[in-house]
């Protein structure tokens, strides 16, 4: 009798089965929407082969681009975005008067500008206006470059810093920009092509979205919920949809004033890791992957569906010692001959090797590979016996314990508890005790400004293309960051390096060699400060299905959506 | 019962406020400045921008008088302005909470049917083939950690032999169908679309599996047990002499029976899956309440804290609440007193 409901029960199973295999079976592959991820073509595409012009439909539809990316947007408004993806949508988006060529990061190219000029001694800076039109079809006048400009600086949020410095911002007619600045300024060309410099149709924005853009932006802007739901750009794109955790949706601007955008749609999809952005590319259901790791690059190299290359970036792993720092091992870094033998005790490319599988570069200063002011520059070497005497001179051969909290992260195909444990074993060759302390982010913030941190592991990517944005926050230079956390934080007294900021104001108002000359000084005093020892200049993977084109790494704006096309 | 629910009832928003405020206080003991998420790491050493956003953001102000502002427009429904997604609290969590139940009910269903199926089949088939093969099904669905089976049954079912769908809740290059209810298959086939209806349950079927192979096994096994304990009871004697037959003493008196312990099991059980079902949400990059907590706590977004703390709350107690009401009602004894 038993076994009639052990029957009944088993049927039931059986028939819950049968139905999963059906819903399995009847739905069969379900990205036959795609039309076109079945792919073929040339694997061995390089950047240096691809074509740097912007993609164009050319008069053919074709599928709908799907990016995948672990996405970090903290927001959608042009003033406040401040994220590597920010830097994507907001390229796509909002176009900036000038860009950089994605195979020379030294050349700006036209993009809302037709010309740019600046005086001799870079305080005045001259745009004329393409006649370019918004999304809604009104043109792009001298007066949304003011107002876009104007609000950035105003709402005081993350990218303000872009127009620190400057006096007025005058519209002489409807397709001149004059800008002035107090000082000399010769970082505004690079910066003018970062995207948080991108221009808003401002008449749409202060009548739908009430958006503020003089003083009073600061503390009554209230737009941000609008511009997360909209977009007023004269870009290639525009916004179709944003949900956090999800999807970032984009769709062709129809009256794009430069061309046909080559996609009907754009879709960045939040996929967290490297593996899954794998198997993602791998199955077709995404064209582009972003953050395939470089541990994984074996696992597609050579197939013959996708196209994968490596390219250099200007991201860049370091560690940090704060000779102020109140943590065990801060009185002993006071010394610059401990922190020169920290220095050579790192093994630079045995970190290399284990960090990124060899993918990378070893850097000298702050001022990361490709950057003005990096060439000339010695890299970093191990050298024991030269650490083990600084020890022993310092008098230090029984060495010391050194905390070294840091954030625990994984950037840049780098993890950081791999990183610092390779650090942990280099030091431990002179006799320093490295104790590991890995926090969450906002705990590492907190602790480095409030007393600073003995050593710590930070990363950095640049803004704009520019390297004043290098001494600016690495220098020993009255208000820097880094002076004052290198002092031991807000509980320190900040360290200053008094040839640095005469040296950052020469560069800003010098051009060409000169101007190299100058970063290429401020570079080796940073060397010479002995407070940051960058360890990895990674390289990037750029994997996407093989007839995708124009998948370039952008020094300005990360993955530049305009270039992307289907070959 | 009306009175034994309203006095339920009562207590939930006392209750409630506890929550809160246990939240709003642990949130803010924790060391870390919820301005660096804000304004980013870079910036947090610029005066002018960190005042900015302290006063944008109501930072600046005491935190009792945080407090007492976050009390009065909760009154008011109002959740706060998420730090890092920007939106109102209320609608993150209204776009999350109908995905998290999709896959709370779904994987119930796998769970808790499959787990009190199996419990069945194993108390009718003590100590045969059948029931060591589901005590081993349901031991090794409750042993295994989640993120480990939804890694691997990802890597196998869909990189390598492609039988199931990717990670997401939508094939790519689909929109989702018009919100209605917010779950995408019955969103689908309100919208007349049957085969997206189909696309999206067969893209739920692999994390509700995961989420639910977890819990089949405590729901087995307890089964199982209760089944087995009121098979020697007399009633069920009685009701075999009676000539009865086996399917129905299974079903009419022993599985009601051994349900109710069960209950209790199952209406916790969803609580859960619907607050806590984090990893399955990551790795299936399903995005519910789940992953908006973990992403809320690593940035120190107060509000958003707040929020799922409160949302947490209220799932617990109404799952009890639900809970206890089936218990009356599938157990005379209990609705009588």
């Amino acid at each position: 009798m038993g076994s009639s409901t052990g029957r009944a029960s088993g049927r039931g199973l059986v028939a819950a089965l049968a139905t999963v295999a059906l819903i399995a079976a009847s739905c069969g592959s379900d990205d036959d929407s795609s039309g076109g991820t079945t792919v073929v073509g040339d694997s061995s595409n390089t950047t240096a082969g691809v074509d740097s012009t912007p993609a164009s439909a050319g008069g053919t539809d074709v599928r709908e681009l799907v990016v995948a990316r672990d996405m970090d947007v903290n927001s959608l408004d042009p003033a406040r975005a401040y994220c590597d993806t920010c830097q994507i949508y907001l390229t796509a988006v909002y176009e900036t008067l000038i860009t950089v060529d994605p195979s020379d990061l030294s050349q700006q190219i036209p993009r809302l500008a037709t010309s740019w000029e600046a005086n001799d001694d870079n305080t005045v800076f001259t745009f004329a206006l393409a006649d370019a039109t918004f999304a809604d079809g009104s043109p792009v006048e001298a007066k949304d470059v003011k107002w876009s400009w104007e609000r950035l600086s105003n709402v005081k949020a993350s990218a303000s810093y872009l127009m620190d410095g400057y006096s007025s911002i005058e519209t002489p007619d409807e397709k001149t920009v004059v800008v002035t600045f107090e000082a000399p300024n010769s970082a505004f060309l690079p910066i003018v092509s970062a995207p948080y410099m991108g221009v808003s149709n401002s008449d749409e924005a202060i009548a739908q979205a009430s958006a503020l853009a003089d003083e009073t932006a600061e503390t009554d802007d209230s737009a941000e919920p609008f511009f997360l739901e909209n977009s007023l750009g004269s870009g290639p794109y525009q916004l179709e949809s944003y949900t956090e955790g999800d999807a970032l949706v984009l769709v062709r601007n129809d009256n794009y004033w430069n061309g046909t955008p080559q996609f009907p749609m754009v879709t960045i999809k939040q996929v967290k890791d490297s593996a899954s952005q794998l198997q993602q590319l791998q199955a077709g259901d995404v064209d582009i992957a972003m953050q395939i790791s470089l541990d994984s690059l074996s696992q597609i190299e050579g197939d013959p569906n996708l196209n994968v290359s490596t390219t250099d970036s200007y991201n860049f792993v370091y560690i940090a010692v704060s000779p102020g720092a109140q943590g065990p091992g801060g009185a002993e870094l006071q010394d610059p001959m401990v922190r020169e033998a920290i220095k050579l005790a790192v093994d630079y490319t045995g970190i290399l090797d284990v960090t990124v599988a060899g993918n990378g570069k070893l850097q000298a200063s702050p001022i990361p590979n490709g950057f003005d002011g990096s060439a000339d520059l010695a890299l970093p070497a191990q050298d024991l016996d030269k650490a083990t005497a600084l020890m022993a001179e310092a008098g230090l051969t029984d060495g010391f314990t050194l905390d070294a909290m840091y954030p625990k992260v994984n950037v840049y195909g780098v993890d950081f508890d791999v990183m610092m444990q390779k650090v942990q074993q280099d030091l431990k060759k002179i006799n320093i005790e490295v104790n590991l302390q890995p926090v969450e982010f906002p705990q590492w913030i907190d602790a480095i400004n409030a007393e600073g941190i003995p050593l710590t592991a930070v990363y950095f990517a640049p803004d704009h293309t520019d390297s004043s944005q290098y001494p600016g926050y690495f220098g020993m230079i009255d208000g820097s960051p880094w002076s004052v956390r290198a002092g031991g934080g807000a509980a320190g007294a900040p360290i200053v390096n008094e040839k640095e900021a005469p040296l950052l104001s020469k560069a800003l108002a010098s051009s060409g060699a000169a101007k190299t000359a100058a970063y290429t000084e401020l570079g080796q005093e940073m060397i010479n400060d002995l407070i940051f020892f960058p360890l990895v200049n990674p390289q990037l993977v750029l994997a996407s299905q093989a007839d995708v084109t124009g998948n370039l790494y952008s020094g300005c704006c990360n993955l530049d959506l305009s270039f992307v096309g289907i070959g | 019962m009306k009175r034994y629910i309203l006095g339920r009832l009562t207590v939930v928003p006392i209750l409630l406020i506890g929550i809160v405020t246990v939240a709003f206080c642990v949130s803010r003991l924790i060391p870390s400045d919820p301005l660096a998420s804000i304004v980013g790491e870079r910036q947090m050493n610029n005066e002018e921008i960190v005042n900015a956003a302290k006063q944008r953001w109501g930072l600046d102000k005491s935190v009792p008088r945080q407090y007492v502002l976050y009390l009065e427009n909760l009154v008011r429904g109002d959740l706060g302005t998420s730090f890092r997604t920007k939106q109102s609290v209320v609608a993150d969590l209204g776009e999350r909470i109908p995905a998290t139940l999709e896959l709370a009910v779904a994987a119930m269903l796998f769970g808790g049917l499959g787990g009190v199926v199996l419990g069945a089949v194993s108390a009718s088939k003590k100590n045969k083939p059948a029931d060591h093969i589901s005590r081993i099904f349901s031991l090794v669905g409750s042993s295994l950690p989640v993120f480990w089976t939804g890694l691997a049954l990802l890597f196998l079912l869909y990189a390598r032999l492609g039988w199931f769908p990717g990670p997401g809740r939508l094939p790519p290059r689909t929109r989702p169908p018009d919100h209605v209810t917010g779950l995408y298959t019955v969103d689908a086939l309100l919208a007349g679309n049957p085969k997206l209806a189909l696309q999206t349950l067969h893209r739920l079927l692999l994390p509700a599996f995961v989420l639910g192979w977890a819990i089949m096994g405590s729901v087995s096994r307890l089964v199982r047990a209760s089944m087995l304990d009121e098979l020697h009871a007399d009633y069920v004697r009685t009701a075999r002499a009676k000539g009865l037959r086996n399917a129905t003493v299974m079903r009419v008196h022993v599985l009601r029976n051994a349900m109710l312990p069960v209950l209790t099991i199952l209406g916790f059980a969803f609580a859960s899956l619907l607050t806590g079902a984090v990893l399955t949400e990551t790795i299936f990059e399903w995005n519910g309440v789940g992953s908006y907590a973990v992403a809320a706590t690593r940035s120190l977004d107060y509000p958003a804290i707040n929020g799922v703390c409160l949302f947490g709350g209220l799932v617990f107690l109404l799952a009890n609440l639900v809970t206890d009401l089936l218990y009356a009602l599938a157990d005379p004894k209990i609705r009588l007193s």
